[in-house]
């Protein structure tokens, strides 16, 4: 909302405030003050100029060539093309190198081959007015000609200053949505006094009142008031310049007068020329179903039953506090209105409006809950100004005021210890009554504190109960004058919390010793790339109203968050390690409070070039690597790993059928995750293939069930006393035999000595004949109590010869 | 000169110009390895005359001690000048690139957050958790909020629906719903942080993201008034900036806190305004408020006795505050460019 200094001015003297510092205490006191910016810079960049004649251009009837004087020595010559500029016409002269709104740049140039040194403006071209049917002369404020050589502005005291308000922060203030309301607040704060204000109505006539009739509760109070000898025209200077110092375009006397009195109490009204109006008269009631009006704006609406409406002759002339219709626009020729200042609820407004997307003025203060006593001032205050411009102007009927309203205004007790002890202030009980009074919040000692008797302008919505009292002391003493202080009571370190604990351990050792980069997503994820990476089929949850039709649903797992990320990243890097703590929701599960279920799951990633030919030695590929990084993250959370092993079915549908493991911790125990190579298919389809072909590995790790895993706490054990004995073991396995066979076979074979065993090669090839594979391995024998020696490896030896035999595998000779 | 001195002093000249360790090896071997020269000497000493067999075997011996005295003055030698050699670091170039060392990283919010926590745990706040599908209910109606609040208008809402389900679900607009679900579960007086993602239904730029991260603070306790407010936020604002912040407080409307405030910091990068603060000096940092009555029963808790103040600090505004961010929607774009930066 635009507020007007000098408009404030009206209502509340301003001696000695700058608008910077008017600014400045609105913002501490009262509400958030966006910016303060000097109303039409550029009147002050026109000068006051004196038409001394006019004569017509040789070459072109239209074109005038005028002599203007600035004050400044030699008149100049300007031409103009306006009809009705003439001499002895004060006008507004942009001189050369003038700049108008709109970056317009005025330029020394020729028109049909006469030189103009400058340009007579009109209305338009200064942004203060749609005229531009001609140049503006310049008013006679003081009944004299204006002195000329002066700047514009100056000259007409246009000077003033635009005040911002953040919207926002007037959502719980009626009250405070016209400069009358700002206005209270100002003289609170600087402790003024509000300008008197006669709100009264005018004399009334004995004619029979306009009949309305209000059908529904929605419309609390609607009043009418005829008038009748009005002319339409031109609003007066003084009030097009503060509608457009507030950003409102002036357009006629009837549409400014009803915005200046919306703008000056916060009351929106409405002008129906009231010969257009049905004789029946007007009536509220609810939009019958399938309805239509069309509004002001030329828009045709469909209508709900929801949706209030004034109607005359049963046909819709309004939508009820948000716009008039198309028909009962005001027209130029009538000389008789009916004025409607009305009370409308807020909800029956705000759902209207939001529904239809029209925001107006007069909606965004209904639906703040106005005031059902303003109508009768904002009335009153319309037929004052207009009596005042145009004097002869009569108010024959009776006022028309109907609907079932009451007065909210209210009384709240307030306790000076809870206004101590709520603020922490040491301000005594008459300081707290002194403040509440400024603000019109009028205080009688009761019980030990004082009886507050709120206005209907605040008792709406805003105050309602003590604690609303103690904002206002709080806001017009300043929170800056509160002493700060300690919070008191025992500082106890939290319990804790093992979920963190292990989130964050899992994802200290991820992005460290593994290195790999962590990754945060959206909860949304687009149907493209659930069909891209065969993500859960399951049902969703799903935005009503997504950024896009194709964002609604809300994640289930976080894989496919992850999987998206992979094409991209991997164009920038070769190898792309990435993992995401996050969230996802199962509607088929009943969580906390019957929600949805949450899972917490860990996704890692590994995605990186494929090398040509061999993929390295046997262990190397991103399946290997990522069967590592997670049993020793998994262990750096203080969580037993979980024993990994094939599935026979697919475990996933992004997972390849076949190089994919789920983990457990006992054999048919809850999954710990599952890991392994993507779907070459799926891997195809999310754009990992050419030159951005990958090896791929991915896990997915449920915390809920790393949480209720046995834990496994870090654990000493001695270091040996004895020294211990390395063996080279070679065996020869039919292809098919798991080489976790021959380990197992080793262990055995080591009758508890075997202290460490290591894969070092895999080999196939032709000596070792058709089907079969050598595992060699580095054994280490370690004993306890005694220092082994090659006897005891020779031992270790022939055991494992004999253990492998039923296995199918051989020691390699 | 005899045979022996002849043998010595060959024997001393090839060590004294050997080149390496293998060849001083060799020149051993050949004197007085097994089948040495000097082996061999000794070997014919029964051959000799009785009176010639002492002196021979004496300088066999003295032979062997020459030699392998030598070659160990050589070997040092050698070892010296090998040392010597490598002082000189002949080709060395401190200017090539070291090999490169990828690095992992914690995402930037969630350092923020982590610092954070930290920060209020030692301060005896929890850290709480809660649902980020959440219901109506708690979002909204239990926040002093009730439908057809005006203040719903500008929370652009995205509301959900999930099968099966009949309540009225959404997505989490900011984390105070946690603040009515701490107080129903927890005993007070407490103290509580929460920090999550929210969301909102709104066009995204390098300002606006539909999604980002808040940290909610609550605390409830007996006469809790705006001073002990104001102290709180000066310590938390201590713990961000690491150094005192200037702050104020002015009204701000926020329905489940009375009076509700908007915390101002003086703009920690500038002393007369930059770009960050909008050249005002001042940087809107976090709304606060003490908690509303209404909100306490709602939590189950009885205003006459427990009062609180509660506010809700911006992280992903906080982190781009302190790194710089331009634009926030590289938090949860997931490029590598953005997170190897952290
Ligand atoms: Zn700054």
């Amino acid at each position: 909302m635009f507020v007007s200094y000098r408009w404030l001015a009206r209502h509340v003297d301003l001696e000695g405030i700058t608008p910077e510092q008017l600014g400045n205490d609105l913002t501490l006191s009262t509400c958030e003050v966006e910016g303060i910016e000097p109303f039409a810079p550029h009147l002050s960049a026109v000068t006051v100029g004196h038409v001394l004649e006019r004569a017509p251009h040789p070459d072109a009837d239209k074109l005038g060539v005028c002599k203007v004087d600035i004050g400044d020595g030699e008149p100049l010559q300007i031409v103009c093309g306006a009809p009705n500029v003439g001499p002895g016409q004060r006008v507004a002269v942009a001189t050369i190198g003038t700049v108008l709104p709109g970056d317009v740049k005025i330029k020394k140039g020729k028109l049909r081959g006469v030189a103009s040194n400058g340009m007579i403006c009109s209305v338009r071209e200064l942004d203060l007015g749609d005229e531009h049917d001609g140049i503006w002369v310049l008013p006679e404020p003081n009944g004299e000609p204006l002195a000329v050589g002066q700047p514009v502005g100056e000259a007409l005291g246009m000077g003033d200053w635009v005040i911002e308000i953040d919207n926002k922060s007037l959502t719980h203030r009626p009250d405070l949505w016209g400069h009358r309301g700002i206005a209270r607040e100002v003289a609170a704060i600087y402790e003024r006094k509000l300008k008197p204000l006669d709100l009264s109505l005018p004399n009334l006539g004995g004619t029979p009142a306009f009949p309305v009739k209000v059908d529904d509760a929605a419309c609390s109070r609607y009043l009418g008031l005829g008038i009748d000898g009005v002319q339409n025209g031109q609003s007066p200077d003084w009030m097009r310049q503060l509608l457009l110092a507030v950003g409102q375009r002036p357009i006629d006397l009837f549409v400014d007068l009803s915005n200046f009195v919306m703008l000056d109490l916060g009351q929106p009204n409405h002008a129906f020329d009231r010969t257009a109006l049905d004789g029946g008269g007007i009536a509220v009631r609810k939009a019958k179903a399938g309805e239509t009006m069309t509004t002001l704006d030329g828009i045709e609406r469909d209508l709900e039953t929801s949706d209030l409406l004034i109607t005359s002759g049963d046909e819709p002339v309004a939508l009820a506090g948000i716009m008039g219709g198309e028909e009962s626009k005001v027209q130029g020729g009538t000389s008789k209105l009916l004025l409607e200042c009305a009370a409308f609820d807020a909800t029956t407004v705000r759902r209207t409006s939001s529904r239809l997307a029209l925001r107006t003025d007069s909606s965004a203060r209904f639906e703040k809950s106005l005031d059902p006593t303003l109508p009768e001032k904002a009335a009153a205050h319309f037929a004052r100004l207009l009596s005042e411009i145009q004097p002869g102007v009569s108010f024959p009927m009776i006022l028309s005021d109907e609907g079932s309203w009451t007065d909210p205004a209210t009384a709240i007790h307030v306790r000076g210890d809870v206004v101590r002890r709520d603020l922490g202030v040491t301000l005594a009980d008459d300081a707290i009554a002194a403040i509440l009074d400024r603000l019109e919040l009028h205080t009688t000692p009761k019980d030990g504190g004082y009886e507050v008797a709120i206005p209907s302008a605040r008792a709406t919505k805003d105050l309602t109960m003590e604690r609303d009292l103690v904002e206002e002391v709080g806001r017009i003493h300043r929170y800056g004058s509160v002493p700060e202080a300690p919070l008191m009571g025992a500082v106890l370190p939290p319990a804790f919390d093992r979920r963190r604990a292990v989130v964050r351990a899992l994802e200290d050792r991820l992005s460290g010793a593994a290195r790999f980069h962590q990754v945060m997503g959206y909860s949304f994820q687009s149907d493209d790339l659930l069909a891209a990476v065969n993500g859960d089929k399951g049902d969703f949850v799903t935005a009503r109203n997504p950024v896009a039709p194709e964002m609604a649903k809300i994640r289930r797992e976080v894989l496919p968050s992850v999987l998206g990320l992979l094409e991209s990243a991997r164009r920038q890097r070769s190898e792309v390690m990435i993992f995401e703590v996050g969230k996802g929701y199962r509607p088929e599960e009943a969580g906390e409070d019957g929600l949805p279920r949450e899972v917490h799951q860990l996704v890692v990633a590994i995605a990186r070039a494929k090398v040509s030919g061999e993929n390295g030695a046997f262990n190397e590929g991103a399946f290997f690597r990522m069967r590592a990084v997670i049993d020793d993250v998994v262990r750096a959370a203080g969580v037993t790993v979980p024993c990994w092993s094939p599935h026979e079915n697919q475990l996933h549908a992004a997972l390849h059928p076949v190089k994919q493991v789920m983990g457990q911790w006992t054999a048919d125990g809850v999954p710990a995750g599952v890991m392994g190579d993507l779907d070459p298919e799926v891997r195809a389809r999310l754009g990992l293939v050419g030159e951005l072909d990958s090896d791929v590995a991915v896990a997915v790790l449920d915390i809920d069930a790393l949480l209720g895993a046995p834990e496994a706490p870090r654990t000493y054990t001695p270091l040996p006393k004895f020294p211990s004995v390395k063996v080279d073991v070679a065996c020869v396995a039919p292809d098919d035999l798991p080489a976790s066979t021959l380990a197992q076979a080793i262990t055995q074979a080591g009758k508890g000595s075997v202290a460490d065993i290591e894969l070092f090669d895999v080999f196939r090839g032709e000596s070792l004949g058709e089907g079969k594979k050598s595992l060699a391995y580095h054994v280490v024998l370690q004993s306890a109590n005694k220092t082994l020696t090659d006897k005891d490896a020779a031992k270790f030896l022939s055991r494992l010869e004999r253990t492998l035999e039923s296995t199918g595998a051989a020691l390699r000779s | 000169m005899t045979d022996t001195d002849a043998t010595l002093s060959d024997a001393l000249a090839r060590i004294a110009t050997a080149p390496d360790a293998d060849a001083l090896r060799a020149i051993e071997r050949e004197f007085v390895g097994k089948d040495g020269v000097v082996a061999s000497m000794l070997g014919a000493i029964p051959t000799l005359p009785p009176a010639e067999r002492k002196g021979a075997g004496q300088s066999a011996n003295q032979l062997k001690q020459a030699v392998l005295a030598a070659i160990g003055e050589r070997e040092s030698a050698l070892e010296g000048a090998a040392l010597e050699d490598e002082r000189k670091g002949e080709g060395f170039d401190a200017s090539l690139p070291p090999p490169r060392i990828d690095r992992g990283s914690l995402h930037p919010v969630v350092q923020v957050t982590r610092e954070l926590e930290d920060l209020f745990t030692s301060m005896g706040y929890l850290v709480l958790d809660g649902p980020e599908v959440e219901l109506d209910h708690y979002n909204f109606e239990k926040l002093n909020i009730p439908a057809d609040h005006p203040a719903r208008d500008t929370q652009d809402t995205f509301y959900c629906d999930s099968p099966g389900s009949k309540a009225t679900l959404l997505l989490r607009t900011h984390t105070s719903p946690v603040q009515v679900r701490a107080m129903e579960r927890l005993e007070p007086p407490f103290r509580a942080v929460v920090p999550g993602k929210v969301f909102r239904q709104e066009s995204t730029d390098a300002s606006h993201e539909h999604t980002f991260h808040q940290m909610e603070g609550l605390v409830i306790d007996r006469n809790v008034s705006v001073g002990h407010l104001i102290g709180a936020m000066k310590t938390l604002l201590r713990g961000i900036f690491k150094k005192d912040i200037e702050v104020r407080l002015r009204p701000g409307y926020f329905p489940f806190v009375e009076p509700g405030f908007e915390l101002d910091a003086r703009c920690p990068f500038c002393t007369d305004g930059c770009s960050v603060c909008k050249k005002t000096t001042w940087i809107e940092l976090l709304p606060c408020g003490l908690v509303h009555p209404n909100v306490l029963k709602a939590g189950g808790l009885d205003p006459e006795e427990w009062g609180g103040f509660a506010f809700g600090l911006g992280l992903s505004r906080l982190v781009m505050l302190r790194y710089g961010i331009d634009d926030v929607r590289h938090l949860l774009g997931g490029d590598l460019r953005f997170l190897e930066q952290f």
